[in-house]
C-alpha cells in the first residue's frame, strides 16, 4: 500500500470514534490487537486491496472526508464558545442564539466524523496491517488516551447543546460553590505557571508547552474563574468541549508528525524511545498550530455558506437580516483566523526543513512547488474574496461610503501582490522559446518575481491590505475618532501596554540581528553587514512604533495608525522586499532572517494598529445603524466560493504534506514499498480532492437541511 | 424543492471544474508522477536520471538554465557567478583543495567530496546545508552516486570512467569507503559521529591511542564486530559483554555492595572500579562473596534516550569506519 496512501491519507488523520458510541468498542479492540502484534520497520510490509480497488486512493478519500468533517466539528465550537461569551458579556440575547444555531449544526457532523473515522481505521488497519501494526506499536497508550478522550468530548457536546435552555438561567451558586471554583481556577492558573516556567515538564518543546498552556490550562482557569451560576457553567462546559476536541487533534497529529519527523526510534525502526518522544516529535505541534487555526477559518467559512444559503433562500427581511449578519459574524471569524495563518504555515515549512533539508526542498522547490502554485491561487483567492466580501457589507453600513475610494487602490495593491505571487520562477519552455528568450529558461524581467524575496513582500502586502479593508469597514458608520485621552488611565495603560508588547517583538529580533554572527550562518566575517542592515531597518521600525504610540496617546491616533502602517508597508514590502535580492545574490544564507522580519513586522503592526483602533473609535458617534441585510446576492455567492476555495485548499494542503515523506510511509524508517509509492501527479490531487470536496458538499447540504428541520421543529415547539 | 440548492451546486461543480482544468494543465506542463527508482548503470546518462530524479539534486541546484532551485550552486555555466560547468570548474576546486590539504586531488576527488563530505568545502555565500545523499531518505546506493559523479564530470570536464568507477585515487577510495560505511549505518554522517562519540563514549573508552577512559573495552578495530554487533552494544551493552569486562558484584563481611569491574586481582586485593571511574581497593579477606553478573553491565543503556536518532546512525556510521588495523 501506499505510503502515501498512508501519507496522504493523513492516514493519520486520527480515526475518530467520535459520536458514534457503537464503534468505539470495536475499534479499541481493533487498537488492542494490533498494539499486540507490533510489527518492526525493517518486516517486510504486507499491502491488501478492497474490491480490486487502489488502496492508496482509497485512504486517502477516507481520510481526506474524515478531516473536513473533523475539521468542522473541531471548529466550529471555538467560535460558537467565543460568541456565547461575547453575548454573556454584552447581554445581548442574538449573540447566544447566534452561537446556539451554529452549535445546532454540529451533532449530525459530529456523528458522521464518527462514522467516516470508523471507515478510515478498518480501511488503514486491513489495507495497511504491517504499517499499523508498527504505529499502533509505538503509540499504544497515545491511542487508549485518544480513545478515552472521546468520551470527554461526547459528553461534553451532548451537554453544550442540550443543556443550552435548561443552563441559560437560573439562580447564581452559593457563595462557597464558587469560592471553591475560583480556588480551582487558582490550583489551575498555578499548574500553567509551573508549566511555562520549566517547573513541570523540563525538557517539554517551548511550542507544545506554548500551545498546551493557551488552549488547555488557560482556557480552563479562565472558565472556572467565571462560573458564577448556571450560564456561566455552560460556558465552561463549552470551554472543556474545545479543550477535549482540541486535545483529540493534537494526539492525531502526533501520528502525523511522527510519521513525518519521527524520534524515539533507531535507524532500522525499533522503537528506542519513550512514548512521550514519539508523542512530541518535531512536527507534532507546529502541525497542531497550522490545523488549529487552518479549524478555525474552515468552520467559520462552513458555517458561513450556511448563512449564504439561509440568506438567499430567505423570505422575509427579518431572515434575511439574521443571516446576513451570521454570514459577517463567520466571515470575521474565519478572517481572523487567515491572517495568522501564513505565519504558523511559515513556521511548520520551517520546522519541516529543520526535519529535513531533502523533504523541505521537496516542498518549495520539488515535486510539490507547483503544487504551492495552486496553493498561492487558493489562498489569493481567499484573501480577495474575502476583502469583497467586506467592500459588500459596506454597501450596509450608513456613512461608509466615505471609504469607497480607497477599495480600488487596495483591490489593485491586492490583484498586484497575487500576479507577483502566482508568477513562477522559470516555465518548462519549448527550445523554440527558449531561443527567443536569448537561450535562457528565464524571462529577464519576470524571473525576479519568481523568487522568494518577492513573495514574502507580497503575501505581507496582501495581509496588510486586508487588515486595512477590515479598519475601514469597522469604522464605517462612526462619524469620528474620540479622544483616547478622555478615556481615562485604562485606555492609555493598555495602548501602552500592547504598544510596547507589539514593539517588542521587532525589537527582540533587531538585537538578535544587530548580534548575530555571521559565522553562524557558514559565511565570512565580511558579510556581516549584510545582517546589521536587517536590525537597523528593525530599530527604525521599532522608533516609528513608539511614535505611533505616543501619537496616540496625544489624540492622533489616525496619524499614528496611517505612520506605523506606511512604515510597515515601506519596510516589508519596499525595503526588504528588494534588499531580500541583494541578498540573496551576496549572502543567501540571510534570507531567512529577512522573511522572518517581514513577518514580525507584519504581526507587530496588526497589533499596535489594532488596539489604538479599538480606543479610537470607542463608543464614537453613529452615523446610522448598521442596515443588516442590505446585501447582495452575489455577496453570498463570494461567501459559498469562500467555502469551496478553503476546503480545495485544505484537500491540497494535505496532500502537500502527508505527500512530503516521498515513498516513506515513515519518514526515513519504513519505507512503501507498495506499487502506489510514486508522488501523484497534480491532476491526480485535484480529481481525489474535487470528489472530496463535492461529496463533503453534499454532506453539508444535507446537515443544513435536518439542521433546519430540527430549527424548525424547535420554533413550533 | 428550494431551487438555490441546485443552483448552487451547479456553482461548486464549475468552480470544480476549474480546479481540476489547473490540475491537468500543469501536470500536461511539467509532468510528474512516475516512478524515480528505476536503475541505472555507471554514466553520465544514468547520472541525469538520478540528478533529476531519486537523488533530489534538482531541488537545490540548477545546471544552467536548466531547473530553477537556487539553494546549492548551479551546476552548469550560469552568469558572472558560475563561467564554468561543473566538470570543468571541479578542476580549479581540486587544485584549491591540494593546496590546503596538502594532498593530490583531482576533479573527481572533488566531487566525490562534495558529496561524501559536502562540508569540506563551501562555496562561498552559500551555506553548509547539503543533505547526505547516501542517507534516508534519499539513500543512494554507491553505484548511482558514482553515476552522479560521471554526469557532473561531463559537464565541461574530462570525463574518466576508470577514476570514477573502477581505478578510484586513493582520495576517492577513502571517500567510497566512509560512503559505504555510513550507508550501511543507516546513512549518519562519519564526521558528526566523531562528535557524538567524544561526548558520550571517549570517557570510559579508548580508540587508536586517542587518550580515552580504559573503564571499557578499547573500541580499535571494532567495525569488526558488525553493524548488529555495534548496534547490540550501545543499545543493550548487557547482551553484549565483552570478555575481560563483565559486571562483578562484591559484597564485603559488613554487607557493604560493590558493583564494577574487576580491575586488579594480586596481592590479596581486589579493585572494584565503578561506571565513574572511581576505583574501591578491597582486601579479599573482607570480602564475603564475589561473582559475575550478566545481567547488567555498567556501560549505561540509556544512550538512546540521550541521544536522537540522527546521532546514534552518526555515531554508528563512525563506529563502522573503525576498522581493524590490518584492513585499513
Amino acid at each position: 500500500m501506499t505510503d502515501q496512501d498512508q501519507k496522504q491519507s493523513f492516514a493519520f488523520s486520527p480515526p475518530s470514534l467520535s459520536g458514534s458510541k457503537t464503534l468505539l468498542p470495536v475499534l479499541v479492540g481493533l487498537f488492542l490487537l494490533l498494539a499486540a502484534l507490533p510489527a518492526a520497520a525493517q518486516d517486510e510490509n504486507v499491502y491488501r486491496q478492497f474490491l480490486g480497488l487502489d488502496s492508496r486512493r482509497l485512504v486517502w478519500f477516507l481520510a481526506q472526508m474524515h478531516l473536513f468533517f473533523g475539521a468542522f466539528v473541531l471548529g466550529v465550537p471555538l467560535f460558537a464558545v467565543t460568541i456565547e461569551i461575547a453575548g454573556w458579556t454584552n447581554g445581548d440575547d442574538k449573540f447566544d442564539k447566534l452561537a446556539y444555531e451554529f452549535t445546532s449544526l454540529l451533532s449530525v457532523a459530529y456523528a458522521t466524523t464518527a462514522a467516516l473515522g470508523g471507515l478510515l481505521a478498518f480501511a488503514l488497519f486491513t489495507l495497511y496491517p504491517t504499517f499499523m501494526g508498527y504505529m499502533a506499536g509505538i503509540f499504544k497508550d497515545v491511542m487508549f488516551i485518544y480513545a478515552l478522550l472521546f468520551f470527554g468530548e461526547t459528553f461534553c457536546l451532548y451537554l453544550y447543546y442540550y443543556g443550552w435552555k435548561w443552563l441559560k438561567k437560573g439562580e447564581p451558586f452559593p457563595p462557597l460553590s464558587r469560592w471553591i471554583f475560583k480556588a480551582l481556577a487558582l490550583v489551575v492558573g498555578a499548574f500553567g505557571i509551573a508549566l511555562l516556567a520549566g517547573w513541570v515538564g523540563p525538557d517539554m518543546r517551548t511550542d507544545t508547552r506554548w500551545f498546551m498552556f493557551l488552549l488547555y490550562i488557560l482556557p480552563i482557569a479562565v472558565g472556572l474563574w467565571i462560573i458564577r451560576g448556571r450560564k456561566t457553567m455552560h460556558i465552561f462546559i463549552g470551554i472543556l468541549l474545545n479543550v477535549f476536541g482540541t486535545a483529540i487533534m493534537q494526539l492525531a497529529n502526533s501520528w502525523a508528525g511522527f510519521m513525518m519527523s519521527p524520534t524515539g526510534v533507531d535507524g532500522n525502526g525499533v522503537f528506542v524511545g519513550t512514548v512521550w518522544q514519539a508523542f512530541e516529535n518535531i512536527l507534532a505541534t507546529p502541525i497542531a498550530i497550522h490545523r488549529m487555526l487552518g479549524n478555525l477559518a474552515f468552520g467559520g467559512l462552513v458555517a458561513g455558506s450556511y448563512a449564504a444559503v439561509k440568506f438567499i433562500s430567505s423570505q422575509t427581511q427579518e431572515e434575511r437580516a439574521h443571516y446576513d449578519w451570521m454570514g459577517y459574524i463567520s466571515n470575521l471569524v474565519a478572517i481572523v483566523a487567515l491572517i495568522p495563518l501564513p505565519f504558523a504555515g511559515y513556521y511548520l515549512g520551517r520546522e519541516v526543513y529543520s526535519t529535513s533539508a531533502v523533504m523541505g526542498n521537496n516542498m518549495m522547490g520539488g515535486d510539490f512547488s507547483w503544487t504551492f502554485i495552486i496553493q498561492a491561487m487558493l489562498v489569493g483567492s481567499l484573501f480577495l474574496i474575502s476583502n469583497y466580501y467586506l467592500w459588500s457589507g459596506m454597501t450596509r453600513i450608513p456613512g461608509a461610503q466615505r471609504y469607497y475610494k480607497f477599495i480600488k487602490w487596495i483591490l489593485l495593491a491586492i490583484i498586484l501582490s497575487l500576479a507577483v505571487w502566482l508568477t513562477p520562477h522559470n516555465l518548462p519552455l519549448s527550445s523554440r522559446e527558449v531561443g527567443e528568450m536569448g537561450g535562457s529558461q528565464y524571462h529577464p524581467v519576470l524571473k525576479f518575481l519568481g523568487l522568494m524575496p518577492a513573495k514574502n513582500a507580497v503575501v505581507n502586502l496582501i495581509i496588510l491590505a486586508t487588515f486595512f479593508s477590515f479598519l475601514l469597514y469597522r469604522r464605517g458608520n462612526m462619524e469620528n475618532s474620540v479622544s483616547v485621552r478622555k478615556q481615562g488611565n485604562g485606555a492609555r495603560l493598555t495602548i501602552i501596554i500592547v504598544g510596547a508588547l507589539a514593539i517588542a517583538i521587532v525589537a527582540q529580533y533587531a538585537w538578535v540581528m544587530l548580534r548575530l554572527d555571521p559565522a553562524e550562518l557558514d559565511l565570512p566575517a565580511d558579510r556581516v553587514g549584510y545582517i546589521r542592515t536587517i536590525g537597523w531597518a528593525l530599530v527604525v521600525q521599532c522608533g516609528v512604533g513608539v511614535i505611533a504610540i505616543l501619537l496616540a496617546l496625544i489624540d492622533r491616533g489616525k496619524l499614528g495608525q496611517g505612520l506605523y502602517l506606511a512604515s510597515t508597508a515601506l519596510n516589508v514590502t519596499g525595503f526588504l522586499g528588494v534588499y531580500g535580492f541583494v541578498v540573496m545574490e551576496k549572502a543567501s544564507p540571510v534570507l531567512r532572517n529577512v522573511a522572518v522580519s517581514q513577518f514580525l513586522q507584519l504581526i507587530s503592526c496588526l497589533i499596535l494598529v489594532g488596539v489604538i483602533d479599538a480606543f479610537l473609535f470607542r463608543r464614537a458617534k453613529s452615523l446610522g445603524a448598521m442596515q443588516w441585510g442590505k446585501m447582495t446576492t452575489r455577496s453570498q455567492y463570494a461567501l459559498l466560493l469562500l467555502t469551496f476555495v478553503i476546503t480545495m485548499n485544505m484537500g491540497l494542503m494535505g496532500f502537500i504534506r502527508s505527500g512530503l515523506r516521498g515513498d516513506w510511509h515513515i519518514f526515513g524508517v519504513m519505507r512503501d514499498t507498495s506499487d502506489w509509492a510514486a508522488t501523484p501527479t497534480n491532476f491526480v490531487m485535484t480529481q481525489q480532492v474535487s470528489a472530496a470536496v463535492l461529496l463533503f458538499m453534499i454532506g453539508c447540504a444535507f446537515m443544513f437541511w435536518l439542521g433546519g428541520i430540527a430549527a424548525k421543529g424547535g420554533e413550533e415547539k | 424543492m428550494n431551487p438555490t440548492i441546485p443552483r448552487i451546486f451547479v456553482f461548486l461543480l464549475v468552480v470544480l471544474g476549474v480546479y481540476l482544468w489547473i490540475g491537468y494543465s500543469i501536470t500536461a506542463l511539467t509532468g510528474g508522477g512516475g516512478d524515480d527508482t528505476a536503475v541505472v548503470d555507471i554514466t553520465p546518462e544514468g547520472g541525469e536520471t538520478i540528478y533529476w530524479g531519486k537523488g533530489r539534486c534538482f531541488t537545490c541546484h540548477s545546471v544552467g538554465g536548466q531547473g530553477s532551485a537556487v539553494r546549492g550552486p548551479n551546476h552548469g555555466q550560469f552568469g558572472e557567478k558560475f563561467p564554468q560547468p561543473m566538470g570543468a570548474r571541479a578542476i580549479e576546486r581540486a587544485a584549491e583543495r591540494s593546496a590546503k590539504e596538502g594532498v593530490e586531488f583531482t576533479a573527481v576527488d572533488y566531487i566525490v567530496e562534495s558529496m561524501a563530505s559536502p562540508g569540506a568545502y563551501i562555496v562561498e555565500g552559500y551555506k553548509n546545508e547539503m543533505a547526505v545523499v547516501y542517507a534516508p531518505p534519499i539513500s543512494l546506493e554507491l553505484k548511482e552516486i558514482k553515476a552522479v559523479v560521471a554526469y557532473l564530470m561531463a559537464l565541461g570536464g574530462d570525463l574518466d570512467m576508470e577514476a570514477i568507477d573502477t581505478n578510484p585515487s586513493d582520495v576517492t577510495a577513502g571517500l567510497y569507503s566512509k560512503i559505504s560505511a555510513a550507508a550501511e549505518a543507516g546513512g549518519g554522517d562519519p564526521e558528526e559521529g566523531i562528535i557524538v562519540y567524544e561526548d558520550n563514549c571517549q570517557e570510559c573508552h579508548m580508540l587508536n591511542d586517542d587518550g580515552g577512559g580504559e573503564i571499557g573495552p578499547d573500541l580499535t578495530g571494532i567495525a569488526a564486530i558488525g553493524l548488529d554487533g555495534l548496534s547490540e552494544a550501545i543499545l543493550a551493552p548487557a547482551k553484549a559483554m565483552t570478555e575481560g569486562y563483565e559486571t562483578h558484584v562484591v559484597k564485603n563481611k559488613e554487607g557493604r555492595q560493590f558493583i564494577g569491574l574487576k580491575t586488579r586481582d594480586e596481592d590479596g586485593e581486589v579493585d572494584i572500579t565503578n561506571a565513574l571511574g572511581d576505583v574501591e581497593t578491597l582486601d579479599k579477606a573482607d570480602i564475603e562473596t564475589i561473582s559475575v553478573d550478566d545481567t547488567v553491565s555498567i556501560m549505561p543503556d540509556d544512550i538512546a534516550e540521550v541521544i536522537t536518532v540522527k546521532e546514534y546512525q552518526d555515531l554508528l556510521s563512525f563506529l563502522m569506519l573503525q576498522k581493524p588495523v590490518e584492513e585499513q
